[in-house]
């Protein structure tokens, strides 16, 4: 019963909040152009839903290839760093420098050396979105149970064999947990991407949408961007969470 | 397969300049089982580490006395299960075999499986098991080694006091025969199984001579000789004064 309750109650939330919205901009008067209401939010995203549906699939689209890419890389350089202590030594504090540099600022460089549009954007939202993966796979690898390691060791077990039939699944939860932030923040890279090449005239995805509804002054169709956008992290999120428990239910059997 | 004995001569362990122990003599007798016991930190562990060969002594020498080396003749069962935990109880039994490049025997293993009672569970993932089920598992594992010489660190600890009564009738029936070398805290565990009893006692640590329990294993837990030296090796753990 309290089950159902906590199940419905984000939905009653959203919903309460939406109609106090709705009314305060109605009793109110607020003109659009300042504050529109749900209602006029959902008419611009109808009156408009090809081109919105399209940015949409754009914005995507780079995020799930930069995802992919961040997740070969992350577990790729975590790997090596496990193997070798020379190499993580060699490579984490410029891991940690990439995260740390905005991505503002690394954007435009990009998009200037970068010339295939897509590209240049998955690369900016690669590099916003492979360190969770890369230091919580380099975490979970690094816990892997000593005494099981030493079993392996007993049974001449080859490294190989260690890191493909020890390390890497005991460091499966690990990577999932980064996996998860790693996603949500390949979909903000994407968008930061967007927002600095919008104003170099290549890019159709939400973020620029965004941008040239404020130039137009468009605000209901920017605000329907934006719940585009909010709801694509949600989604995301809730994707990666569902395969998570999935990989671990069939990993565990629990 | 004959089981080797092994020679411990003169052995030494220092771990961040503290001697553990020093010139340390043992000789574990061929196909018998041996028990250690001694208060927790007294380099129990390190020791059965060393013979296992994943820690090298810092003087003297582990061999066996048939002059073979020990290196692969050696099973380690330790106090946690060790088993995999996304690989089916039947996998997990040929494990060893698995890393060696060896073809695995999957008869023998669920021959194995059923000798400690879990023909049921063949398939089962160690996370649907209880702690008692998985010890089990990793007795099967060991067995499935077969090697003449068999080490135990503690292995029943974390069970109740039936399941591991029960444990312990299958591991002195199922391990006899072997060398093995058994760690542990519990006199009634050392008494039932062994043949011969060491404690390990002091810093650095130093060997008590060694004790004998008449009878085969495993002894009955009402055994009256065998409750007899329970209690001895209990006073002798703690110190305590003679009735």
């Amino acid at each position: 019963m309290t089950k159902t309750i906590e199940r419905i109650a984000p939905f009653a939330f959203g919903l309460a909040a939406l109609g106090f919205w709705q009314g305060l901009v109605w009793a109110l008067g607020v003109p659009s152009y300042v504050l529109p209401g749900p209602i006029a939010i959902i008419q611009a995203y109808l009156d408009d839903h090809a081109v919105l549906d399209s940015a949409l699939l754009s914005t995507l689209s780079v995020t799930v290839a930069a995802l992919l890419g961040a997740t070969i890389i992350g577990v790729a350089l975590a790997v090596a760093m496990a193997a070798s202590r020379l190499f993580r030594a060699a490579i984490q504090p410029w891991a940690v420098i990439l995260q740390v540099t905005p991505v503002v600022a690394i954007a435009p460089f990009i998009i200037i050396w970068v010339n295939q549009p897509f590209l240049a954007l998955v690369v900016c939202a690669v590099i916003v979105a492979f360190f969770p993966i890369l230091s919580s796979t380099a975490a979970g690898l690094a816990a892997t149970p000593p005494e099981l390691q030493d079993l392996f060791r007993l049974n001449g077990a080859t490294r190989w064999q260690t890191l493909i039939l020890l390390s890497l699944p005991s460091a499966l939860p690990s990577f999932l947990t980064g996996l998860r932030v790693s996603g949500t923040l390949a979909l903000v890279g994407a968008v930061v991407a967007e927002f600095v090449a919008g104003s170099g005239g290549f890019a159709s995805g939400l973020a620029y949408r965004i941008i040239e509804a404020s130039y137009r002054l468009e605000i209901p169709r920017m605000f329907a961007a934006l719940v585009l956008l909010g709801l694509s992290g949600i989604v995301i999120y809730t994707a990666l969470g569902w395969l998570e428990a999935v990989l671990l239910h069939r990993r565990d059997g629990a | 397969m004959t089981p080797p004995g092994i020679v411990i001569a003169g052995l030494g362990l220092r771990f961040a300049g503290e001697s553990l122990f020093e010139d340390l003599n043992l000789t574990l007798p061929a196909g018998e089982f041996s028990v250690l016991l001694g208060p927790s930190g007294v380099g129990k562990t390190s020791l059965l580490r060393i013979i296992a060969g994943l820690e090298a002594p810092s003087a003297g020498q582990v061999c066996a006395d048939d002059g073979a080396p020990l290196a692969g003749r050696v099973a380690y069962m330790a106090q946690q299960d060790l088993l995999l935990p996304w690989a089916e109880a039947r996998e997990n039994v040929m494990l060893g075999a698995a890393l060696r490049g060896e073809t695995r025997d999957r008869a023998r293993a669920e021959a194995l499986l059923h000798s400690v009672g879990l023909s049921h569970r063949l398939r089962a993932l160690p996370a649907t098991l209880s702690g008692g089920e998985r010890q089990r598992v990793a007795l099967a594992r060991t067995l499935y080694e077969n090697r003449p010489v068999v080490l135990m660190d503690e292995p029943f600890s974390a069970l109740d006091a039936i399941s591991r009564a029960r444990i312990q009738d299958l591991a002195a029936e199922l391990l006899g025969g072997r060398t093995v070398l058994l760690i542990t805290h519990d006199p009634l565990e050392a008494c039932r199984l062994g043949h011969h009893l060491w404690v390990l006692a002091g810093s650095p640590a130093a060997l008590g001579p060694p004790l004998t329990v008449p009878g085969t294993p495993p002894r009955a837990p009402d055994d009256d000789a065998m409750l007899h030296r329970q209690g001895e090796l209990l006073r002798r753990l703690t110190g305590l004064r003679p009735a």
